[in-house]
């Protein structure tokens, strides 16, 4: 098999010292980060990208360093969800369902061991997927023309639409605001400047770095100066991790079927890793809670969405890398970094830099070995920073994006800019607007615009070339099923979930 | 409420956004045109809000007092920084800015002073030195 060959070039490219050490800081990093109250995986990527460009690396070793922080993010969110009730992103929301009680139960060490095997498994089980199915989706995906990719792109904001809970009106508003945001500047195929206002700033448009980080970061500082003074946070003990092994395989058939609900949830474009955790909780309760112990401590409510949610991690991969389609906010994030490197992702993109893409996947296994030694014996390191004060990290993450945006190119336009888009990213998360789709929709819109310009001028201004393939009217098919059940699921009563949509 | 002026707001800019992409038309071989994708984004954008307006959802709790005076003030020591990063340098500019951000997060006057002085030697020697990028000295600048 062609694969194994790959893959094992890949592991020559990722196990060079240099970069099993950038995987080792990311993955410490992307825990630390995810463990921290608030700040997701999409806000830890989004900080450290210009510190990927500051320190002056190649894309395969930048990319191994962040994709090492996304996993790692994904592991860590657990932490907080279950020592302290506050999940540290979106995705972890699920785990604080059965993990806090567990935890105020005295089986913190238990939740805290049963989580970190569960995402294991989900992310390792995601990676196989991963490596198995990506290059198939690659070969399948060269065909694709510009209409196909038109209609992938609908897909994406369709499936992002339908998060499940959030209101599908206001997500897709923010998508149609992300889009209307990304044709701002010259338009490359006529040389058209549109919605400059004479700004010459911003003639080569937004830069999505900028956007990024002042709609996360700097809004994350609006939000918490609100809400700190009722986060207190308890001091719960952890007890022993290794007396809490035995717990462990009672809740293997959970894991293994979070992670194949997570998986097919994280690639579908757009969908992530919230509907991953979600879906994989629901589905877990329906099927296994037959004493109504969900809820109050089960362990089984643990492990069941923190492997969904790492394999949706995983599996959001699949077509970021093979389609340069996201999976989920924090995808669009890592696509970002690859197109700011000079890389893009697609289906040539396991043709031309096979090194690069195999060494990111070679390293996601290494990562996953990293984690789960960083996530279960050194667990104890993590709770320490968690009790960090909060006056000396929401500076030091505000500077950091400053002195990141700062360095990209040297403008103090861009750090109004910056500013501009944190008060802006208070606002729609205080009308509870997901940010995540007015990234992806400024990320994706150029490429959108340009199949569909494509798409016209090959058919000449007839329409019916979008729905000409039969690929193209599959994946619309897939778009207008997924719009109806959001439609029709936001009639429904849901349990709210907090406003900050992050994952 | 807010989601109502919210709703008017964005009906009001996908109107201008749509009514400003005709300004865009060139003769070029391509039917859509420069215009013709502000137009497709501005038709959704614009029921969606309308959409927000016929059926907004529970109202949003607004911060009063002092969280909010906190924030004005927080977007303002932001933009002072930015204005201030290259005439005052980057070291002193952070240590100024990074007191008031602590102190907005109930630091004491000590704890303000150490964060802000640690912050701006550290990023400082990290980025500067070490990654190579250059940032501002300003009025630290040996002349």
């Amino acid at each position: 098999m062609d694969i194994f060959a790959s893959l094992a070039q890949g592991f020559g490219e990722a196990l060079e010292p240099f970069h099993l050490a950038l995987a080792l800081f990311g993955c410490f990093i992307g825990t630390l980060v995810g463990a921290l109250p608030g700040l997701g995986p999409t806000n830890g990527v989004a900080i450290l990208i210009p510190l990927a460009f500051a320190l002056g690396l190649e894309p395969s070793a930048a990319v191994i360093m962040l994709v090492s922080v996304y996993y790692g993010a994904m592991y860590g969110g657990r932490i907080s969800s279950i020592l302290l009730n506050i999940p540290g992103d979106e995705p972890a929301v699920m785990t604080t369902l059965d993990g806090y009680p567990m935890a105020r139960q005295g089986k913190a060490a238990s939740a805290l061991m049963i989580s970190g095997v569960a995402s294991f498994v989900g992310a390792t089980l995601a990676t196989i997927g991963l490596t198995l199915f990506a290059p198939l989706l690659a070969r399948v995906a060269i065909h694709f023309g510009p209409s196909e990719y038109f209609a992938l792109y609908l897909l994406a904001f369709a499936t992002i639409g339908g998060i499940v809970g959030a209101n599908p009106f206001k997500t897709l508003l923010a998508a149609t605001i992300g889009l209307a945001l990304g044709t701002i500047g010259i338009d490359p195929m006529s040389g058209v400047a549109r919605y400059t206002f004479g700004i010459y700033e911003v003639y080569d448009g937004i830069d999505f770095i900028v956007a990024l980080v002042g709609l996360f970061a700097i809004s994350e500082f609006l939000i918490f100066l609100e809400s700190h003074e009722s986060l207190n946070r308890p001091k719960i003990p952890i007890g022993s991790l290794m007396s809490a092994i035995k717990d462990v395989p009672k809740t293997f058939g959970a894991m293994l079927r979070g992670s194949g609900i997570g998986f097919v949830a994280g690639v579908l474009p757009g969908a992530g890793a919230s509907l991953g955790s979600f879906m994989a909780y629901v589905l877990e309760r329906r099927f296994s809670d037959r004493n109504g112990t969900f809820g109050k401590g089960d362990p089984r409510g643990v492990a069941a969405p923190e492997a969904g949610n790492n394999a949706a991690a995983g599996g959001a991969l699949v077509p970021m890398l093979t389609l340069g389609v996201p999976g989920s906010g924090t995808t669009a994030v890592l696509l970002a970094l690859l197109i700011s490197l000079g890389v893009q992702p697609g289906p040539l993109m396991f043709e031309k830099q096979p090194e690069l893409i195999w060494g990111l996947i070679a390293s996601l296994y290494i990562a996953n070995f990293m984690l789960l030694i960083l996530n279960i014996p050194l667990v104890g390191l993590f709770t320490r920073i968690l009790a960090l004060p909060y006056w000396a990290l929401m500076p030091t993450v505000v500077m950091v994006a400053f002195v990141g945006v700062f360095s990209i190119n040297n403008s103090i336009f861009e750090l109004y800019m910056m500013i501009g888009f944190g008060v802006v990213g208070y606002i729609f998360r205080k009308l509870n607007i997901s940010l995540v789709p007015i990234v992806l929709g400024l990320l994706l819109g150029s490429n959108m615009e340009f199949n569909l310009r494509r798409a016209f001028i090959i058919s000449n201004g007839d329409v019916g070339i979008l729905f000409e393939s039969g690929i193209s009217i599959g994946i619309h098919l897939v778009t207008a099923m997924f719009l109806i059940a959001a439609f029709a699921l936001s009639r429904r009563k849901l349990p709210q979930r907090p406003q900050d949509d992050v994952d | 409420m807010a989601d109502r002026i919210a709703g008017t707001f964005f009906l009001v800019l996908a109107i201008a956004y749509g009514l400003l992409a005709s300004n865009y038309q060139t003769d070029f071989a391509d039917p859509i045109g420069t215009e013709g994708f502000p137009l497709f984004v501005s038709i959704p954008m614009g029921l969606l809000s309308l959409a927000l307006i016929i059926r907004p959802s529970v109202d949003v709790e607004w911060p009063g007092g002092k969280a909010l005076l906190r924030q004005i003030a927080l977007v303002i020591v932001l933009v002072v920084y930015a204005i201030a990063l290259e005439p005052v340098g980057f070291p002193l500019a952070t240590f100024v800015a990074v007191i008031f951000l602590a102190r907005f997060l109930d630091a004491t006057w000590l704890q303000c002073v150490m964060v802000g002085a640690i912050l701006a030697v550290l990023l400082y020697v990290v980025f500067d030195p070490i990654l190579g990028l250059p940032l501002p000295l300003g009025l630290l600048e040996l002349r």
